[in-house]
């Protein structure tokens, strides 16, 4: 800042300490990883889980499935790396694989949950007419708990990973929703969509590129939370029984077999509590670094 | 105090303001606490034959005869009998003095209207009323039951453990038609069953009855004086075995039915908790297949499942690596009875899985599905259904795996349709060995087509086997009867057991007098 | 404001609405047959048929609908399928251990929570801040269930400081009481704490930017009284915006709470009654939590006109 001459007999008052210290600025890719360093953290993490999803088969694990109870509840050791569960399965191997469930809840939702949440957003913002009828539903399906709706939904049908899936993902929609539909509507007071609109311009054509847009950034940050409270949930479904049946393992259903043993055999809980512990760390992580980087004010509202 | 009760210890200091009436110690003492091994989520022992809703039911209602622990029948409500000299008439007499918990005499209505509700829903009264010719209060303390054919095993009918049993109710009561449930739970057993303090899934209470008379005699089993030592029962829900354990060590419960065998090296770590094998006459699992439709309508095929089920998987599955709890069955009747028998049940001790295979290809097997029915929340059956659907898949066969609850389990299993439309093929489930002693209650081995258990097995030498068995009259032509009906039962896989196996009961030292039987008896139960 | 006030109030109706079609719907579309297992293992399929007809399982669908919300406005919930008890009767005997869970968890959250958001605040960019933070992040991570078994492991068990299990009712005493909820209510509120303290943080970080702010600190006001008074006060809309969503999560974890610790509440209710298709009982609950919800929620609307009179719709 130029120094600006200050005339003579003026008194200037003392500069005020922030009530917050500064922030500095760094520069480029790493610059940009080391100002936050929570994508950092978070996305080097979750790459390290997908990395163990898909190349489950090749890290040295056994079949997830294949029962071997004359050698059950093992303690780790050197053939069983994690343990063996109550059947004799390899703990190791089913934590692995279970990643791939875990994984695939988590994303499928997120996906789903931000896509048709968008286009229902999208549509309420800008149709008024539909925009009073949808947010009623939306705030009525709000009202359930996501939990009990999950649950209530799975008691329809039989478990299984798609139907654990559409079951989160009907319960998350409400929430993207009303962010999407947030967005629209501040954003449809702005003077460039006025013009739009004088221009001539087709409603889709402004959806598509004016408004759009704008919502992806806290759409991304929106999903990233999803996709963390999905994997929560399935967790929770499979530990009271409505989740993905046992025949595919994933880290709820492991830890819902093994939680009747864990003052004895603890290694069936811990090492499924720890992925996804450090699994969902790593998404929210993810999700506060992005929103920090887009826009701290975000976090008001997320 | 076996508890060092951080907050209630600074709170008694100075917060007598807010505390309420508390119960004394004196009432908390004569509080007996049980977890039980499962929800009583209804309390009519004719209408639902679980096994939990007869344990609480045999608190509150008593039976006409009891058997003790040789399961002999002996007379409980009744004074005695005579039987007519060609096997045909029954006389009963009720004992002076019994009287329901609303204080109306036991009258011989009501017996007559319990039996009435009681025998078309068990297999044992089934066969009863249709040989029966009258059934009848002759006055208010006797009763007469007239039969065209003799039946021997009446008494043991009466008093068996095995569900339904023939509970005594008010006649109001027994009125209720057999597939409605009975509102009111009023009988004449030794406690009270307090109806506004039941919260179904956490807690059922029970009260000593001020009226019940006990006869004289030594208390076995159901038999003898039913003397209750404390003054209230409570059932505590636990659905969680690892917190029953912790609730079990800290003191918060005091008798646990069913621990698993995991935890039990826990307990027994515990100075303050005993540990025993809960019932000598064990359980034995069950895969139980549907005979009506393919695939296990085909013999190859259930006798190549019976040739390459291996026992002691499902065994270790289901109760763990102690040895002590489980072994082999070499047939269909509980080990350890003076008439056990491993006749023709030499394949089913080992398992012989390329055999087996061999065997399947034989039979045709056209790679039907085999829609498995597995309930996920009972501790016994999960693990069965794991090692079916595994054992199944190295057979070579298509599995469909249902894993459901228990209570959807129960309600399709009595589809009869085949199994792409809502039908099954097979479920497991498990019977308590004091009913699989002798065909006598034995319902899963009758096998007359239609009117047998979910299956429906028709196998005429089986069902040739258990009419021959009836009428034996000596001891050596029941055990020839009961050879020839392990044979058949093998040889067409009328069900495959999947083993023999105890479960162990846990509870704390200051308790005395818990004995080992087929359900946990409360009479003779002690807290100090 | 009285227009608005009743216009809010109104508003509860569709919803409400909404949630009662769903919920119905769902005993609609459910597979299985209520009818079959009411009549037992040895029923015929007359008998099934007959229970079918008595229990009005034939008739129309709008029919029933319209007879089940005829009932519940009068305030027959309906009987549950396996134990025959009035589910009204059911919720009413276990609706206390899960309100008092409830409650304590709210009132022990929202106690740390916001100190800690503030004070995080305040230190932006230091070490309390990335402890806070951290914590925060943490606890929303941990599954509920793994939390509440180490805690019992630890205090329950080793320790001996508190019960394993179980409710005590309110009426035998405070501390009795109290010492049952402790566990489980520190358990189920990591992650609420965790969701308030970062809401309170962030709204705190920039409210803390304002001119107010400044001027109030020119004035001479004290940190603690910049911090609490006029700063808080100024945040607190999104913050009680997140307590009242919150309190979703607050019913959803709940449920696996009840089962670790063997409280009888409705969350355990609930779930037993999904597990084994007790409609009834499951259209009772859902029904009451999400009035619960939507009440709560229209508490917190109401609550911002006195918070923020800036708020006028």
């Amino acid at each position: 800042m130029n120094p600006v001459a200050i005339p003579p007999g003026l008194a200037i008052a003392e500069p005020m300490p922030d009530v917050l210290p500064p922030v500095s600025a760094r520069r480029g890719l790493i610059g940009f990883l080391r100002r936050y360093p929570t994508i950092a953290i978070g996305g080097g993490l979750l790459l390290a889980m997908l990395f163990v999803a898909v190349f489950a088969p090749f890290l040295w694990t056994k079949d997830p499935t294949s029962l071997a109870p004359a050698l059950r509840t093992r303690e780790p050791g050197a053939e069983f790396w994690f343990g063996s569960d109550m059947l004799g399965r390899d703990v190791y191997s089913r934590v692995l694989y279970g990643a791939r469930v875990s994984l695939l809840v988590g994303f499928s939702v997120a996906l789903f949950a931000s896509a048709i949440g968008l286009a229902i957003g999208l549509f309420s913002g800008f149709i008024r007419l539909a925009d009073s009828i949808v947010m009623r539903i939306m705030d009525g399906m709000m009202s359930i708990p996501p939990i009990l709706l999950a649950i209530a939904l799975m008691a329809l049908t039989r478990g299984s990973v798609q139907n654990v899936i559409l079951a989160i993902t009907i319960a998350e929609i409400p929430r993207v929703t009303r962010l999407v539909r947030g967005v629209v509507l501040s954003l449809r007071e702005q003077p460039y969509v006025d013009a739009a609109v004088a221009s001539g311009t087709g409603t889709f054509m402004i959806m598509w590129r004016h408004i759009l847009p704008n919502t992806l950034a806290p759409l991304t940050v929106q999903a990233t939370y999803i996709c963390a409270a999905a994997m929560i949930t399935e967790a929770i479904l499979s530990f009271i029984g409505a989740g993905t049946p046992p025949i595919i393992p994933s880290w709820g259903n492991i830890m819902a077999e093994g939680r009747a043993l864990w003052q004895v055999k603890p290694y069936i809980v811990f090492f499924p509590a720890v992925f996804l512990s450090v699994t969902v760390l790593a998404v929210n992580l993810l999700g506060d670094g992005l929103r920090d980087s887009i826009d701290p004010r975000l976090a008001k509202s997320l | 105090m076996e508890r060092r009760n951080l907050l209630t210890g600074a709170a008694a200091l100075g917060a007598t303001a807010f505390a309420g009436p508390a119960i004394s110690q004196n009432v908390a003492a004569r509080t007996l606490r049980f977890v039980p091994q499962a929800n009583l989520a209804n309390f009519d022992p004719i209408w639902g034959t679980q096994y939990v809703v007869r344990n609480a039911a045999a608190l509150v209602w008593d039976m006409l005869y009891g058997v003790d622990e040789n399961l002999v029948p002996q007379p409980q409500m009744v004074e005695g009998e005579t039987v007519s000299s060609d096997g045909l008439t029954w006389d009963f007499r009720l004992r002076a003095g019994l009287v329901f918990h609303d204080g109306t005499p036991v009258l011989a209505r009501d017996v007559v209207a319990s039996i009435t509700r009681w025998a078309p829903r068990d297999p044992m009264g089934q066969m009863i009323r249709a040989i029966q010719q009258e059934l009848v209060a002759v006055d208010d303390r006797n009763f007469r039951w007239k039969l065209s054919r003799p039946y021997p095993k009446l008494k043991f009918a009466l008093g068996k453990t095995g569900t339904p049993c023939c509970f005594i109710m008010p006649e109001r009561i027994a009125g209720t038609a057999g597939n409605s449930m009975i509102t009111e739970y009023v009988g004449s057993g030794p406690m009270t069953f307090k109806r506004d303090e039941w919260v179904p899934g956490a807690r059922a209470v029970f009260e000593r009855a001020a009226r019940y008379t006990p006869r004289e005699g030594t208390a076995s089993w159901l038999a003898g004086p039913k003397r209750v030592l404390v003054d209230r029962l409570e059932w505590v829900v636990m659905p969680d075995p690892a917190t029953a354990a912790n609730a079990l060590q800290a003191g918060e419960v005091d008798w646990w039915e069913s621990p698993i065998s995991d935890l039990v090296p826990l307990l027994r770590r515990n100075r303050n908790i005993l540990v025993d094998i809960a019932d000598p006459l064990g359980n034995i699992g069950s895969f139980r297949m549907n005979h009506m439709h393919a695939p296990f309508n085909n013999l190859k095929v259930r006798q190549a499942v019976m040739m390459a089920l291996n026992q002691q998987d499902y065994m270790r599955a289901v109760v763990g690596s102690d040895t002590n709890l489980w072994s082999v069955l070499g047939g269909f009747f509980t080990p350890g009875t003076p008439n056990y028998t491993e006749a023709g049940g030499a394949v089913m001790k080992s398992a012989n899985m390329d055999a087996a295979r061999r065997l399947l290809a034989e039979s045709g097997y056209a790679n039907e599905p085999v829609t498995c029915l597995v309930g996920q929340d009972q501790p016994l059956l999960k693990p069965m259904g794991d090692v079916t659907a595994d054992m199944l898949r190295r057979l070579g066969m298509n599995v469909d795996f249902v894993a459901t609850d228990w209570g959807t389990v129960g309600q399709r299993r009595a589809m009869r349709n085949p199994p792409g439309q809502g039908g099954w093929s097979m479920f497991h489930t498990w019977h308590a060995g004091a009913d699989c002693v002798n065909p006598a209650g034995y319902n899963a081995i009758r096998a007359h087509g239609d009117g047998a258990w979910f299956g429906w097995p028709n196998v005429p030498s089986v069902e040739a086997g258990i009419t021959e068995w009836y009428d034996a009259p000596t001891p050596a032509t029941e055990r020839a009867a009961m050879d020839k009906i392990n044979t058949e039962a093998v040889s067409n896989v009328v069900y495959v057991p999947t083993g023999f196996f105890k479960s162990y009961q846990a509870w704390r030292r200051n308790i005395t007098g818990v004995v080992k039987g087929p359900l946990p008896f409360f009479w003779g139960v002690a807290k100090s | 404001m009285w227009a608005y006030i009743i216009r809010r109030v109104l508003a509860t109706i569709p919803v409400m609405a909404f949630v009662a079609l769903f919920v119905f719907s769902l005993l609609y579309l459910a597979p299985g047959d209520p009818a079959a297992v009411i009549a037992g293992d040895q029923a015929t399929p007359d008998d099934v048929e007959r229970i079918r007809a008595s229990l009005g399982l034939d008739r129309p669908y709008l029919v029933r609908f319209g007879e089940w919300v005829f009932r519940i406005l009068q305030g027959d919930l309906g009987t549950s399928i396996f134990t025959n008890l009035p589910v009204g009767h059911m919720i009413q005997q276990r609706i206390e251990p899960t309100l008092s869970l409830m409650i304590v968890t709210l009132i022990l959250a929202v106690s740390i929570a916001i100190p800690m958001g503030v004070v995080a605040a305040w230190k932006q960019g230091t070490w309390i801040d990335r402890a806070v933070m951290g914590f925060a992040v943490l606890s929303f991570s941990v599954p509920v269930f793994v939390v509440g078994y180490l805690l019992a492991y630890i205090f329950a068990l080793e320790l001996d400081w508190l019960p394993v299990q179980g409710y005590t009712p309110f009426s035998e005493g405070f501390f009795p009481w109290m010492e049952n909820l402790v566990l489980p209510a520190t358990a189920l509120g990591g992650v609420y704490i965790a969701l308030i303290a970062r809401i309170t943080r962030a709204t705190m970080l920039e409210v803390l930017q304002q001119d107010y702010i400044r001027t109030a600190r020119a004035k001479g006001a004290g940190q603690g009284s910049i911090l609490f008074v006029h700063a808080l006060k100024n945040a607190s809309v999104p913050i009680v915006t997140v307590i009242g969503i919150g309190i979703a999560l607050l019913i959803g974890g709940a449920v696996v709470t009840e089962s670790v610790f063997a409280i009888p509440g409705l969350g355990r209710l609930t779930v037993d009654a999904i597990l084994r298709r007790d409609y009834p009982v499951i259209q009772g609950v859902v029904l009451l939590f999400s009035f619960v919800y939507v009440l709560v929620n229209l508490g917190i609307d109401l609550l911002y006109t006195f918070l923020d009179p800036r708020i006028r719709y």
